[in-house]
């Protein structure tokens, strides 16, 4: 990159550099402009079909379209050009010939690019009187559904099935007004990543049959986070709507998962707004357990815990925060840890290198053998006669609970640190209730040694907290110093005592991430800015 | 001890019933055989409403009986009272329709912002006051009380006037 020429411009009257062959679209975009664009995307190739992004360069005869034009030295580029607005009016004036007026009963109404760019440079009202051209709803198999009514044929989802997926399944059939999205016969829309075209697709042509009239835009708070599925640790943007997660979409990051998430990943989503939380601290008394407050519930697992050792059960879904202070209950009591992590098929997205959703469907694995718990199929054979078992938000799902639950019995007492109590766990003797990874701010660790933040995004129900600050305050009954506020303080003491997590904070985290040391030699540059939405 | 209270010699022309007396029922006469008349015999009798009266709400129906709203959402974001509640769905066409439309009138300050947003002319504010209930519950108006209301709906402008000049 750094040998390649620098090509100076300007753009709306901005002075801009770039590397040789840099497109106008994205040397404007470097200078803070958007040009107006349908078809171009920046994890596709381009196309050049929907003639929206036309700019006036000067000198030149005619507009140029500024997605497949490369800049040139000295060139003067004007967006906002009475020629360009001129042209791009009559662009949206095309499009909405046979664009059905139904955005209120439009899914993508609120972020439909052909809404924004109509209400900003459209016509005040059409000209046409003819009919509407009409094609019925299609089920494109999978997740998606195609309203031919509202398609702008920008192509968007064809390139991605073509270029991206490497499973052409969609094309352009028919010709000039009669042009639909089509699928080549006996296909679907089956991918494990074909969800990215609902995602791709500009305007309401393309809907997630999930989200279906769920929720509307505007009413969707947005938290940046993780895919919590798989190890690959695609940055995501969990969508809330009253304090339930709704929709997961993909947020821009070149170094992991482009702009791009599987559909395993957006699917897989409703375990974050389970009912059936444990909401109260629960210690043991008189056989049963009885809720309590959280002082007397930590008190009560220190004291479970005095002059014995520690057999951690964790979940590979816990944040590093967490696993870190599980860590040093381990360390400290001279115990042991294990994980195990639940296995699905893998299936690479072929176009982006070394994407893929991973036969690893939990998100920080690697950060739990960074803290040095062990990976087991069988975490429980671990487990010695005596030991106090924390089960630390592991359901250990698909092993008979009946196998599980006479392992466990060779435990002293058993405390659960989690969001639900497993059958097996009924037994325990404290019950500490903790956020799950929607409800706190944490780090994970991806399969790469990617160290990524994520955000709250909704509420904890009762007088859950956030497992870091719960166990921080166990460490404390122990008789450690583990005075923490912040996740931020986790971090920076796991930081401090981890070399592999050695000089990182918050901060340098950033949005996208870091490698851990000693984990590929590419660092990104900290703090960089995340690719904005195309 | 008396008080001693000073009495002002004033002339009887002055301080006499007599003339206040004929004055006030000259005045009662008068609206005896008068025809200005205030009071309005309701219930009998009803005044008009203007047409940009904006009282509690009605759900218009297409023709087969249906409510016209499609849940497009926009009434409950531009509701400065936040009193609609609205949650969409699905029915058996696969159309979108609201499954839930509430309206907690006694929150609605009757601005008729809803009406206004409203892009399938569903909502809209009545031209109408009486709203007596036997419990506060059920002024919460759910979508089969706003079908079925019947009374007439608000205008927004009066037809004769549109500019409010």
């Amino acid at each position: 990159m750094t040998d390649r020429k620098m090509i100076t411009l300007t753009i709306e009257g901005r002075q801009v550099q770039v590397p040789e062959g840099t497109s106008m679209l994205e040397a404007a975009r470097s200078a803070g402009v958007l040009i107006p664009h349908y078809c171009y995307h920046p994890g596709l190739p381009v196309a050049g079909v929907c003639r929206m992004c036309l700019v006036e360069v000067e000198k030149a005869p005619k507009l140029a379209p500024a997605c497949a034009t490369a800049v040139a030295d000295g060139q003067v580029i004007h967006v906002h050009s009475d020629k360009a607005r001129e042209a791009r009016t009559g662009v949206l004036e095309m499009l909405l010939i046979n664009h059905p007026l139904d955005c209120p009963i439009c899914d993508q109404s609120g972020e439909c690019e052909l809404q924004d760019y109509t209400y900003a440079e459209g016509r005040k009202s059409s000209r046409y009187r003819e009919a509407k051209r009409f094609n019925p709803v299609e089920d494109f198999g999978g997740d998606v559904l195609y309203v031919p009514n509202r398609c702008i044929l920008c192509t968007r989802c064809v390139r991605f099935m073509d270029d991206v997926a490497h499973d052409p399944v969609l094309n352009v059939s028919e010709r000039g007004d009669r042009a639909v999205i089509g699928k080549f016969e006996d296909q679907d829309l089956t991918h494990p990543w074909a969800g990215n075209v609902v995602d791709l697709c500009p305007v309401g042509a393309l809907l997630s049959k999930d989200f279906l009239n769920k929720a509307r835009s505007w009413d969707l708070d947005r938290a940046a986070s993780i895919c919590p599925n798989c190890s690959q640790g695609c940055n995501a943007t969990l969508e809330t709507r009253d304090n339930v997660v709704v929709r997961i979409r993909p947020r821009p990051n070149d170094e992991v998962n482009r702009y791009f998430l599987c559909d395993e990943g957006r699917l897989d989503y409703r375990w974050l707004n389970r009912r059936d939380r444990i909401e109260y601290p629960h210690v043991r008394r008189d056989h049963a357990l009885a809720p309590v407050e959280w002082e007397i519930a930590v008190d009560a697992a220190a004291v479970a815990l005095r002059g014995r050792q520690a057999f951690v059960l964790a979940s590979p879904g816990l944040s590093n925060e967490t696993l870190f202070l599980l860590a040093r209950i381990r360390d400290r009591t001279g115990g042991r840890g294990a994980f195990r992590v639940r296995q699905g098929a893998e299936a690479p997205l072929p176009g982006v290198p070394d994407l893929a959703l991973r036969a690893d469907r939990a998100a920080n694995g690697r950060g739990a053998e960074l803290l040095g718990f062990s990976r087991s199929e069988t975490p429980l054979e671990g487990l010695r006669n005596g030991d106090v078992l924390i089960v630390a938000d592991e359901e250990l799902a698909g092993i008979d609970p009946a196998s599980v639950a006479t392992a466990v019995a060779r435990a002293a007492s058993i405390i659960v640190v989690g969001t639900t109590l497993p059958a097996w766990a009924s037994g325990a003797a404290v019950v500490l209730p903790v956020a799950n990874m929607a409800e706190e701010d944490g780090t994970f660790t991806n399969l790469r040694g990617r160290v990524q933040r994520y955000l709250q995004a909704k509420q904890a129900p009762g007088l859950v907290r956030p497992a870091w600050s719960a166990l921080g305050d166990l460490l404390t009954a122990l008789g450690e110093s583990a005075l923490y506020f912040l996740p931020s303080d986790v971090f920076a003491a796991l930081a401090a005592a981890v070399p592999a997590f050695a000089g990182l904070d918050y901060d340098r985290l950033g949005l996208v991430g870091v490698p851990v040391a000693g984990d590929g030699a590419a660092t990104a540059a900290a703090g960089a800015l995340v690719g904005a939405a195309p | 001890m008396a008080i001693n209270v000073k009495v002002l010699a004033r002339p009887v022309e002055d301080v006499s019933y007599v003339r206040a007396t004929l004055k006030g029922m000259a005045l009662t006469f008068r609206h005896l055989v008068d025809p200005h008349k205030v009071t309005v015999q309701y219930p009998e009798q009803r005044d008009e409403l203007s047409p940009r009266w904006r009282g509690t709400h009605r759900m218009l129906t297409t023709e087969d009986g249906k409510a016209k709203c499609v849940a497009c959402g926009l009434c409950p974001t531009v509701c400065p009272a936040n009193c609609i509640k609205l949650v969409p769905g699905e029915d058996e066409q696969g159309n979108r329709y609201p499954l839930v439309f509430e309206i907690d009138e006694f929150r609605c300050i009757f601005c008729g912002y809803c009406q206004e947003v409203c892009p399938e002319e569903a909502i809209h504010v009545g031209r109408h006051y009486e709203n007596s209930e036997y419990s506060r519950e059920g002024f919460v108006y759910d979508l089969e009380r706003l079908v079925s209301q019947t009374h007439a709906v608000c205008e927004m402008w009066d037809p004769t006037d549109p500019r409010g000049e």
